[in-house]
């Protein structure tokens, strides 16, 4: 009897503290999801392709290194726009656009693997 | 460059005549055009060779070639054909007695590599050491011309330093190749290899009189551009080298070229004739880089000039590829094309006596 009162009463405080904390509750948030264009530049032969590529401001662009040596994508100003971690075979690097402008880049591996993308 | 691609890479030897100033045959490569001449040894020490057409005699270069391997020194200078009978080296015991500098140049392990044009890059790394211990002389030190790993990671850095633990010149001196400065600007490098360095993991040091300097011409690197050495690094070369006597000799070694191979792909350091120009006094100059996975040398005045094989994978002759990537041969050719480079140093003798060997 007394066991089963504390053990009620231990799920009520639980209760209550979850309640209080909020797990538990649906919370839902609605959330309008643009559906922002993705394009891709493919990393491969030393070099990026499409080597000049003019997108909306808006969109996502993906590098995709398809190389069987690593590369990087660095832009060239400074402070650095966009930098990426260093990847190898099949890993990917996206940069969302939202200011327009003209942003070149390069490869800081290998610096002569130069590209560049161009935001309308 | 002409030369036969897959073709096994052979025994290729450098030395000096003593009478000459300067005077060294592999590989004699136009100013103007990167058609060098290529010459090829086989095991069974017949010999065979591409040459451009530069109107050179074949029959007169051909007999002096077999001349090779009793001792005579070919050279083509501006299109004529010379050729001086080689002096041997002074034997065993004046080479003990004079103090010998022999050391053994290694490049481009690549750890962590792992694709098709070499799956296992640690076993051949273990058989350019098994290789290097082979030597009939040990050498005292190894040079590591950078590309030490692959992608920067510390078990990469690990595994390189556990099996060069079996080779038996204990001291290795590294510098960086762009593989090993990936992500943190070249900070885990120098915490590995940097002590006693300055900048991004300069240095030189000095063994039996030569002069022995490390560059790092793989940091900042600009879009565009090639390896790049920097004002304060060149600021201290002009300080490091001008209380030199004329007469030490001096090695330089760095990962990308100091000369350039071919810019097209990268191959070359923007701001290399300024360091070349604070050791022009110098009578004799070795510039031992890696980067481009093969060997190459080029003589120009005083100065030699010489990469390695990698130890990992070899790439394309200049241009001879879309691009500078790793290059696949038949597996069973794959250690022909791999190597390791023995140098040594003779005091009395101003050049440095170059010997690159395949892991084959």
């Amino acid at each position: 009897m007394r066991r089963s009162v504390s053990i009620a009463g231990l799920a009520a405080i639980l209760m209550l503290g979850m309640a209080g904390l909020g797990i538990g509750q649906k919370s839902s948030i609605a959330v309008a999801q643009d559906k922002a264009s993705t394009v891709e530049v493919k990393i491969d032969n030393f070099s990026f392709g499409p080597a000049s590529l003019t997108v909306a401001v808006g969109t996502t662009v993906t590098w995709t290194n398809r190389d069987d040596i690593p590369h990087t994508v660095v832009s060239t100003d400074d402070p650095k726009t966009f930098k990426s971690k260093v990847l190898d075979t099949d890993e990917k690097f996206s940069y969302t656009f939202s200011k327009a402008g003209t942003y070149p880049y390069f490869c800081s591996i290998h610096p002569k693997m130069t590209g560049k993308v161009i935001v309308q | 460059m002409q030369g036969r691609r897959g073709s096994p890479l052979t025994l290729y030897r450098a030395a000096r005549v003593s009478e000459l100033s300067g005077v060294h045959w592999i590989r004699r490569s136009d100013e103007n055009n990167t058609e060098a001449q290529l010459i090829h040894r086989k095991k069974n020490d017949e010999i065979i060779h591409d040459h451009n057409n530069d109107g050179i005699d074949r029959r007169g270069f051909l007999k002096c070639m077999a001349w090779v391997g009793t001792g005579t020194l070919c050279v083509i200078q501006g299109g004529v054909l010379k050729s001086y009978a080689l002096s041997r080296l002074p034997g065993m015991t004046a080479k003990e007695a004079m103090g010998e500098v022999s050391f053994v140049q290694i490049s481009d392990s690549h750890m962590g590599f792992n694709k098709p044009a070499n799956p296992d890059v640690a076993a051949t790394l273990k058989v350019a050491v098994d290789k290097i211990n082979a030597l009939p002389t040990a050498p005292e030190f190894m040079l590591h011309t950078g590309d030490i790993s692959h992608l920067s990671k510390p078990e990469e850095f690990d595994t390189v330093d556990q099996i060069l633990k079996a080779a038996k010149p204990k001291n290795v001196f590294f510098v960086p190749g762009e593989h090993d400065v990936l992500n943190d600007d070249g900070k885990q490098y120098l915490e590995r290899y940097g002590k006693g360095t300055k900048g991004s993991g300069w240095y030189s040091f000095d063994k039996k009189g030569v002069h022995f300097i490390g560059l790092v011409n793989v940091m900042n690197l600009k879009a565009g551009g090639l390896g790049t050495l920097g004002h304060g690094q060149l600021e201290w070369l002009e300080d490091d080298v001008k209380h030199l006597k004329s007469s030490t000799p001096i090695v330089v070694f760095a990962h990308i070229p100091l000369w350039s191979v071919y810019p097209e792909w990268g191959w070359g350091t923007d701001d290399s004739a300024q360091a070349l120009a604070y050791l022009k006094k110098f009578g004799s100059v070795t510039v031992l880089n890696g980067h481009i996975h093969q060997t190459l040398q080029k003589v120009e005045g005083k100065v030699t000039f010489h990469t390695a094989a990698s130890t990992a994978f070899p790439q394309p002759q200049p241009g001879k590829a879309d691009s500078p990537g790793p290059m696949k041969v038949p597996a069973d050719q794959l250690r022909s094309v791999l190597g390791i480079t023995d140098v040594n140093y003779v005091q009395g003798q101003q050049a440095l006596a170059v010997v690159d060997s395949t892991l084959a």
